[in-house]
């Protein structure tokens, strides 16, 4: 039965396929708690895609069972799923994904829509958030007059401007030169809280190295799940440069290809 | 509550990001309803007029004309035709004419050649013309006691043939019968119910015995009636003119024919109405055409929401009311349009406009107010809402079936 954990995952397996039978995910255990920092790395095909998917509820297992703050989400209809991902989990893209005709504050303001909030208080919050990310002063400009620095920030105040428990971040600074990736990960080190958990699929070691915990994936298994030494990395971020990280990465017997 | 204004903004917010598809796609119903409405309420306008001028000139007068048994030349009535027929019940006045054939009208005798080619109508007429025809002088006098008593050589003309001879009110002027000098005493202004009249010459019965050899008995005449008895005074006219005679009398009722002609225009109103319909049947499949365009277009937007935890059936909802917003505001432009069309065709017309026409679709009549709101602006509207829901269930569902995942390319 479900602990007090955030997530947890017994015995999933995601597998596609009928005939040819596809195990994206094979078996996997394990739980993030509240507050937690983690890293989810490994190769292109080593499931951690289906992970996010599972884990931001967008997807439900094949086999086993997950819990989600103590919910079983197979029990739960579209609706119920869609509310409790609403409220749980916020999701930060690699391509940011802002919606295009919208301006930076209504982008985060489409988080806060269906739940019973007048204009004014969705406005206030939205702009709380975007200062947050220190955007506030672009607050009217589209996602095209937006750097891609800065529409990942406005992503990121979209996810954090519903006070989820759980931001959920798919290669947050894979289009993103490194300076921008830095800036990302320092407001990500901000964010971090025990009210916040934080969870990173990357195949970028050094966005790795920032976590305090790191998971590592192949062939659809957990391969490895460490407790990192927490460091402070202010450069390298980008895979192409620097890409042995600043944290300590002993006892890794499968390393993520970037 | 807030949610369903937090949908409607979505939907209004999806469709301005949008100008120009917007536009485009709500010429469907634009068009549409402004076919409908312009078509119910022109064939309404031109009708109006025509009511109008029927419920003025009365439905209630009745025409005789003598049909003679098979050979007989130039049919009469007995002598006596009007007492006989004013002593019937529900007949309020008649008055008993003679058209007279063959008779050539000038404005002066060089030009009778000229006028031969268009011959004139000219009736002998009783005393009781005017008032049963109900006309009105618009200059001079009508006959009087003298011109009856003595069969004086004066003539009373339509307004028409006064134009057409230039004789000006007033003016001490003849018009040639056959070569014979007949004063213009009088022009009546126009009359409806009888068009030929307001190209006729009427003179006393006696001197159109006395110089073209007619008789004195009448071969039309025109019955006004109780407008509750209309139908039994007509069937009763043949046997009480003729009493129990062989001689046929055909009666007719002029306002019928007129009638006639605004039911051929409601039958129009059908056929425009229907294409309008037809216009918002292709508007409705293109907004279903497009939208459908827009759900691919959108793929990323809509994975977003979902990620954002708005369930399917929000989605679904965005995309319908996005539909349904084009049928509205379309509909709208349409209901404005087909107004404009109705009010400035009207004016170029002379007509009344009618802005509240009665539609009548096969023999049902539909009230002309809806909750106090024209009917037919009820029912183009209600064309619109639903051609554009209808329009909006594939897009809508194809944007809720949609899955995130694919449409977010993670990893």
């Amino acid at each position: 039965m479900p602990d007090a954990s955030l997530l947890q995952l017994e015995e999933v397996s995601r597998i596609y396929g009928d005939e040819v039978q596809v195990h994206a995910l094979d078996r996997v255990s394990m739980s993030i708690e509240a507050g937690e920092f983690v890293s989810i790395v490994g190769p292109s095909g080593s499931g951690k895609s289906t992970m996010l998917g599972l884990l931001g509820l967008l997807d439900l297992p094949s086999l086993g069972t997950m819990w989600v703050t103590g919910k079983s989400v197979r029990d739960l209809s579209d609706y119920e799923r869609s509310r409790l991902r609403g409220d749980v989990v916020g999701f930060i893209f690699q391509q940011f994904h802002l919606i295009p005709h919208l301006d930076a504050r209504k982008n985060v303001e489409t988080a806060l829509l269906y739940r019973n909030l007048t204009p004014g208080e969705r406005k206030r919050r939205a702009m709380e958030a975007l200062d947050i990310v220190g955007l506030a002063p672009r607050s009217d400009h589209r996602p095209v007059q937006l750097s891609g620095g800065e529409q990942q920030r406005v992503a990121i105040a979209r996810a954090i401007v519903t006070e989820p428990k759980l931001l959920l971040a798919d290669e947050p600074t894979g289009a993103l030169d490194s300076t921008n990736a830095a800036n990302v990960m320092e407001i990500f080190q901000e964010l971090h809280s025990p009210l916040r958990a934080i969870a990173i699929v990357t195949h970028d070691p050094a966005v790795a190295a920032t976590a305090q915990r790191r998971i590592s994936m192949k062939d659809g298994r957990i391969v490895a799940d460490e407790i990192l030494t927490p460091t402070q990395p202010a450069a390298g971020y980008g895979g192409t440069l620097g890409t042995d990280g600043q944290g300590t990465l002993e006892a890794v017997e499968t390393e993520a290809d970037s | 509550m807030r949610s369903v204004l937090d949908l409607i903004g979505v939907a209004i917010s999806g469709l301005t990001s949008r100008v120009s598809r917007t536009l485009l796609i709500m010429l469907g119903p634009i068009i549409g309803v402004s076919a409908i409405v312009a078509a119910v309420g022109l064939t309404e306008s031109a009708k109006g007029d025509l009511q109008a001028d029927l419920a003025e000139l009365g439905t209630n007068l009745i025409t005789a004309e003598a049909a003679g048994s098979f050979g007989t030349q130039n049919p009469v009535f007995p002598e006596d035709v009007v007492d006989r027929i004013e002593a019937l019940g529900g007949v309020q006045k008649s008055t008993a004419t003679l058209s007279l054939t063959g008779i050539i009208t000038a404005p002066y005798e060089a030009a009778a050649t000229y006028y031969t080619a268009f011959p004139t109508p000219v009736l002998s007429a009783d005393s009781n013309f005017l008032e049963v025809m109900e006309i009105e002088l618009k200059s001079g006098r009508w006959l009087n006691e003298f011109d009856y008593r003595t069969g004086a050589r004066v003539a009373v003309l339509g307004i028409d043939i006064a134009n057409e001879y230039s004789y000006l009110a007033g003016e001490n002027v003849t018009i040639q019968l056959n070569g014979l000098d007949y004063a213009v005493i009088g022009v009546y202004e126009n009359v409806k119910l009888v068009t030929n009249f307001n190209t006729a010459v009427l003179i006393p019965p006696l001197a159109a015995d006395n110089d073209f050899d007619v008789g004195l008995e009448a071969n039309t005449v025109y019955v006004r009636a109780d407008p509750a008895r209309v139908n039994e005074v007509r069937d009763a006219l043949p046997v009480a003119i003729n009493l129990g005679g062989n001689d046929e009398v055909n009666t007719s009722v002029p306002s019928d024919a007129l009638e006639a002609s605004a039911k051929a225009d409601s039958t129009l109103q059908v056929i425009v109405a229907t294409m309008g319909i037809l216009a918002l049947v292709v508007g409705g499949v293109g907004i279903a055409n497009v939208m459908s365009i827009s759900v691919i277009q959108r793929s990323a937007e809509i994975g977003i929401r979902r990620a954002l935890g708005h369930g399917r059936g929000l989605i679904a909802w965005q995309f319908l009311l996005e539909a349904v917003a084009v049928g509205f505001f379309g509909g709208l432009g349409g209901l404005a349009v087909g107004v404009g069309i109705v009010v400035y065709f009207s004016r170029l017309r002379d007509w009344t406009h009618v802005l509240d026409p009665i539609l009548v679709i096969g023999d049902y009549e539909f009230p002309s107010h809806f909750l106090g709101v024209p009917t037919i602006y009820v029912l183009g509207m209600s064309a619109a809402l639903i051609t554009s829901v209808i329009a909006g269930l594939y897009p809508s569902v194809k944007a809720a079936r949609l899955e995130p995942l694919e449409t977010l390319r993670l990893g």
